[in-house]
């Protein structure tokens, strides 16, 4: 079920409903919110909630044997079980098809004859998500960082809680399941702030992403001739826009949901066109993913603490790993690649140079940060690697007879949205929406929600997936 | 409370903001109507796998779609027709699905539009393409889709404002639609094709019939065989030999479970039956196609009642003529026994 679909309405309506009458006790209430993520899921494609439920039952059980267990290498054979469980759905169902095509590559390349066909595995929505987040419960019940959950209803609750099943925000289960234990009930407060949060979460992906920006990169992307350089920029740039304003538009909208249901859930994203730097990109870009990969990778092998080879090692898989994260090709790999480098870079060119950051020379960097992550995004968003080097070759106005394919109102509308989106993130660098709404006369964010509200209806929205739900 | 007030300011104002947009709209003379999408496709096709003997299912594009009105057919036989042509499509896609995929041996017609029947089988080639996609969309839709579906019919029966359609219509209304309309300027050399405004009215179950306006309203119709003569000149040559043999071994399979297959050509007037005539020669086209298919075929210059109808665009009937053709057409089934029961009213 999407967010920005009339089903999901419905959908939503019901389940508040249900939530604030008296006809369920806080279990009742728990019970039904697990039942409704269920139905949220397996309205997409029923058979795949076992999915949902092996990885459930096998990380609560994992995680019941390791809060008694003492034996090590018993507990080392739980927490192995989680991972080959997890880890194999993902091998299985995300890269299956990824690992035969680059095995038949191998066979072929060394002279040996050997064609496979396509396994054609259906990709369970979410998988990457929820496979992660109950893989943490597990590795930080190994690490004997967590108390385990206290009932298998607040697990298989924490795993499934639907507004943030499919796309995250990937929450820990210290940060998640305790807020199950005690009844919730949003503040009126809360509930209205959570609408709003909805409110701009749907309008940052049907009008920003969808109607605006979404034309113009498919365009782009989808061209058979080699481009113009204004036409490749314009195409890349939307493209940053409508990644930003489609994941960031559904973590905002999970985040307003669970608030109306009385559940916080972390911030995804700080303004990270603003970000100076590649550490402060990641600070700022998805961060649930981030964080996750920090602490159960690149610390894991070996962090800052084995010296500086070791260090960038580490930094380079961690970012290479999390490139295919994002989908099942090469190029995703080059994306994550070039963000291992960036960081590599930084770190070398910090050892070097001290700046004093200053307003200034701060929106200078941050100008050059969102340039250099423009680069990464040719490779996120190009299907080939003969389409991601026709568009760096543009990009870089190598290209100077390339085709002009947009009309002069694409590239000025792409540009506008761009800079205001530049600055919007740079104005709100260190701030909150939040802090910002509490200093706003009530009747301007009442027009500025109307606008929005207004916006989402007249731009209508053929209900188009959320990109990451396919990662 | 500071949110409470905000809250009150956006829903009074956001109710009054789109009331206003609806009722501008409904002043600029629009009036709500479904949108022709692969969701309502879907619905139709869905009834085919429970259709028996006597059901009859309509294939072909826009043609089939505009002139077999199917509350006529329905008025006339007792029997609702699923109605699964599709605007700017080859039938093949659907016919191969409907062969393939199903155990239906009823009766399809096949609506023979010859630019778009005999185009191609390129999986690539936007009049595959179309309806494969809706050949797919059937097979992969989800039960959310299918929900958002039930839900929207209403509102879009009932509201103007909710005009996104697949087509993407030039006089759709939606903040998509409108920024399209936006011209600062052309930067490539290619001239803009001309302006395609809908000119169908959508209903339940499936059927479109031609808007009042292209029969009243001579410019408007201007403006749709503008596009007909435009994609005429700018299209590529027919590829009869793979089209018919692509299309003989479906309706060789098809023969084979028992089913009943009927072609009929729809009528066409004006500059774009002269450009068929010099581009598809019946005698080329249609005749080599129903000499090899060896089924039962109606072309409608071959009666006097159908040969002189206009189409006011060029290529489809009016919703008069529309109920006319269908109605004469089913008596020529019925006299030609083409359809096994076919009752009499």
């Amino acid at each position: 079920m999407l967010f920005n679909s009339l089903s999901f309405v419905l959908f939503l309506v019901i389940v508040i409903v249900l939530y604030y009458s008296k006809i369920f006790n806080w279990t009742g209430k728990k019970r039904m919110l697990l039942l409704s993520s269920y139905v949220f899921y397996g309205m997409w494609n029923p058979p795949l909630v076992i999915l949902l439920w092996i990885s459930t039952i096998v990380d609560w059980t994992a995680g019941k044997k390791l809060a008694v267990e003492e034996n090590q290498k018993k507990r080392k054979m739980w927490l192995l079980l989680s991972m080959f469980v997890n880890l194999g759905f993902l091998a299985f169902f995300k890269y299956g098809d990824f690992l035969l095509e680059n095995f038949v590559s191998l066979v072929n390349m060394v002279g040996i004859e050997f064609q496979a066909r396509p396994m054609d595995i259906i990709l369970p929505m979410g998988i990457s998500f929820y496979t992660f987040q109950t893989m943490s419960y597990t590795i930080d019940m190994y690490k004997r960082k967590i108390e385990p959950a206290k009932t298998f209803l607040d697990f298989a609750l924490y795993v499934t809680f639907f507004p943030q099943l499919v796309a995250g925000p990937i929450v820990r289960a210290k940060d998640l399941i305790t807020q199950f234990y005690e009844e919730k009930k949003a503040t009126a407060n809360q509930f209205i702030w959570g609408t709003f949060l909805l409110t701009i979460g749907l309008f940052q992906k049907v009008v920003l992403a969808d109607t605006l920006l979404a034309d113009t990169s498919d365009e782009v992307f989808g061209a058979k001739s080699i481009l113009n350089g204004l036409d490749a920029w314009t195409g890349t740039l939307a493209f940053s826009g409508q990644i930003f304003f489609d994941f960031a538009g559904y973590s905002t909208c999970a985040i307003g949901i669970a608030l109306m249901l009385g559940i916080v859930l972390p911030d995804n994203f700080k303004y990270p066109y603003a970000s100076i730097g590649f550490s402060d990109l990641w600070k700022r870009w998805h961060i649930s993913l981030s964080s996750w990969l920090r602490d159960y990778l690149y610390i894991p092998l070996g962090g800052n603490r084995h010296g500086i080879t070791r260090m960038y090692v580490a930094l380079m898989l961690t970012m290479l790993l999390g490139g295919l994260w994002h989908g099942a090709a090469w190029t995703f790999v080059v994306w994550g690649a070039l963000h291992g480098i960036y960081l590599v870079i930084e770190r070398l060119l910090k050892n070097r140079i001290h700046i004093k950051i200053n307003a200034f020379n701060g929106v200078l960097l941050a100008l050059l940060t969102y340039m250099l992550v423009n680069f990464t995004w040719v490779f996120f968003r190009a299907r080939e690697f003969s389409t991601a080097k026709n568009m760096i070759n543009s990009m870089l106005f190598i290209n100077s007879d390339g085709e002009k394919i947009l009309q002069s109102f694409d590239i000025i509308k792409v540009f506008l949205l761009i800079t205001l989106l530049f600055i919007c993130h740079w104005v709100m660098r260190n701030t909150s929406m939040k802090e910002v709404s509490l200093k706003t006369p009530a009747w301007l964010l009442g027009i500025v929600w109307a606008i929005m509200f207004f916006l989402i209806v007249i731009s209508q929205g053929t209900g188009e997936q959320f990109i990451y739900f396919q990662f | 409370m500071q949110l409470k007030q905000s809250l009150i300011i956006a829903i009074i104002l956001g109710i009054i903001s789109v009331a206003a947009w609806e009722l501008y709209w409904r002043s600029q003379g629009l009036h709500p109507t479904l949108n022709d999408e692969k969701a309502l496709w879907a619905m139709a096709r869905a009834n085919v796998e429970k259709a028996g003997k006597d059901d009859v299912v309509i294939l072909g594009s826009s043609r089939a779609y505009f002139d077999i009105q199917v509350k006529q057919w329905e008025k006339l036989t007792g029997k609702v027709p699923i109605q699964l042509s599709s605007t700017g499509s080859s039938p093949l896609p659907t016919f191969h699905d409907i062969v393939n995929n199903t155990n239906f041996n009823g009766t399809v017609i096949v609506g023979v539009t010859p630019g778009l029947l005999f185009s191609t089988t390129y999986p690539k080639a936007f009049p595959w393409e179309r309806p494969q996609s809706k050949v797919d969309f059937y097979r992969d839709r989800t039960y959310a889709q299918r929900l958002n579906y039930l839900l929207s019919v209403p509102l879009q029966q009932n509201l103007v404002l909710m005009s996104a359609d697949e087509e993407e219509w030039n006089d759709d209304i939606d903040l998509k639609a409108l920024l399209k309309r936006v011209n600062w300027g052309t930067r490539d050399t290619m001239p803009p094709p001309p302006p395609f405004y809908n000119f169908g009215d959508v209903s339940i179950p499936r059927n479109i019939s031609m808007m009042p306006r292209t029969v009243t309203d001579t410019a408007f119709a201007k403006s749709i065989i503008d596009v007909w003569h435009f994609f005429g000149k700018g299209s590529p040559p027919p590829d009869k030999d793979a089209t018919t043999e692509f299309f003989m071994k479906d309706v060789k399979k098809f023969k084979a479970k028992g089913g009943n297959l009927i072609l009929v050509r729809p009528p066409s007037s004006g500059g774009v039956r002269m450009g068929e005539k010099m581009g598809l020669p019946r005698e080329r086209f249609w005749d080599s196609l129903v000499k090899v298919a060896n089924v039962k075929s109606y072309h409608f210059e071959d009666y006097d009642q159908l040969k002189d109808l206009v189409c006011p665009e060029e290529s489809h009937l009016s919703l008069d003529d529309a109920n006319f053709f269908t109605r004469e057409f089913i008596e020529i089934l019925r006299k030609d026994n083409a359809i096994p029961n076919l009752k009499s009213n």
